[in-house]
């Protein structure tokens, strides 16, 4: 068995304008997320959160998130992204906020969580949708949300 | 010579073991510049404490109080007081700190105890008459 047990940080990259999520990739997070955790905890919170920490999962259309990290200090990581307040991507600098939804062992259970989350989340756009046509395809998605092999996760309606 | 009839009493004792009686570490410490003739007032000394520990720990990690009880700014010693959870964090950012606006310096560490009478002597400075 894996001499490192670890932790999954299930988190929502929410901008403004959703636009900007497609040029998120993973180096950006990588790089936002060890500067935050340098300036939260320091150079030694810095050196123990680099070990082992991967951003396993970028979903650019959800903004969805898997950040992989040690159990022995994922709360180092976990208490530094409420201060992560930019991506930057060649060049471009933008502004967003990190929601982690979920810590996880795995990542099946981040992705069977994720599964419930997507299925609240649309239960909950289906009364605000404006025609017959919205709401068909809302219960579509809904009725196909199944838990695949790769990480992958439903597409949210856009409002 | 015990006689061999007496019954012996179960011997009986209490002992009483106090652990963390108190919730603050102090240290006796003293800095080391490179230039001998730099002064630092209390304010300065405790202001160059925070940035190492903020450096070495972050905003978060590094924000924990810690008092500068007395200061002697000709020989630049003085006693830190620090409660035990902070005592290791506090400890080692004294132990990398290593400039002082741009000039080198080392923090020496001569006491630490729970007990701030321990610091009133130590036995390398004890005149023995």
């Amino acid at each position: 068995s894996n001499a490192f047990l670890r932790r999954y940080l299930l988190c929502e990259v929410c901008v403004s304008d959703r636009r900007n999520l497609s040029l998120l990739d993973d180096r950006a997070i990588y790089t936002a997320t060890k500067a935050a955790v340098a300036r939260a905890h320091g150079d030694y919170g810095a050196a123990l959160s680099s070990l082992g920490f991967s951003v396993k999962y970028l979903n650019a259309h959800t903004g969805i998130v898997f950040l992989r990290c040690r159990k022995s200090h994922y709360r180092l990581l976990w208490s530094a992204l409420p201060f992560i307040t930019s991506l930057e991507n060649r060049g471009q600098r933008v502004p967003c906020f990190l929601n982690c939804l979920h810590v996880g062992g795995t990542i099946r259970t981040c992705q069977k969580f994720l599964v419930r989350y997507n299925t609240q989340q649309l239960h909950r756009m289906l009364p605000l949708c404006q025609s017959e046509a919205e709401r068909s395809e809302i219960r579509k998605s809904v009725l196909s949300c199944t838990l695949k092999k790769e990480a992958d996760d439903e597409e949210e309606e856009d409002e | 010579m015990r006689r061999a009839d007496i019954q012996d009493e179960p011997a009986t004792y209490e002992r009483l073991v106090y652990k963390n009686t108190s919730v603050y570490h102090y240290m006796r410490i003293s800095l080391v510049l490179e230039n001998e003739s730099t002064r630092l007032s209390a304010a300065q000394l405790k202001q160059l404490i925070v940035s190492g520990l903020r450096d070495l720990y972050g905003e978060v990690g590094g924000a924990f109080p810690f008092d500068l009880l007395t200061f002697d700014e000709s020989t630049l010693t003085g006693v830190l007081r620090v409660y035990n959870s902070g005592l290791v964090k506090l400890w080692s950012a004294l132990t990398l700190l290593g400039f002082y606006q741009n000039e080198l310096c080392f923090f020496r560490v001569t006491q630490v105890s729970p007990f701030l009478l321990t610091l009133s002597g130590n036995s390398r400075e004890l005149e023995l008459d």
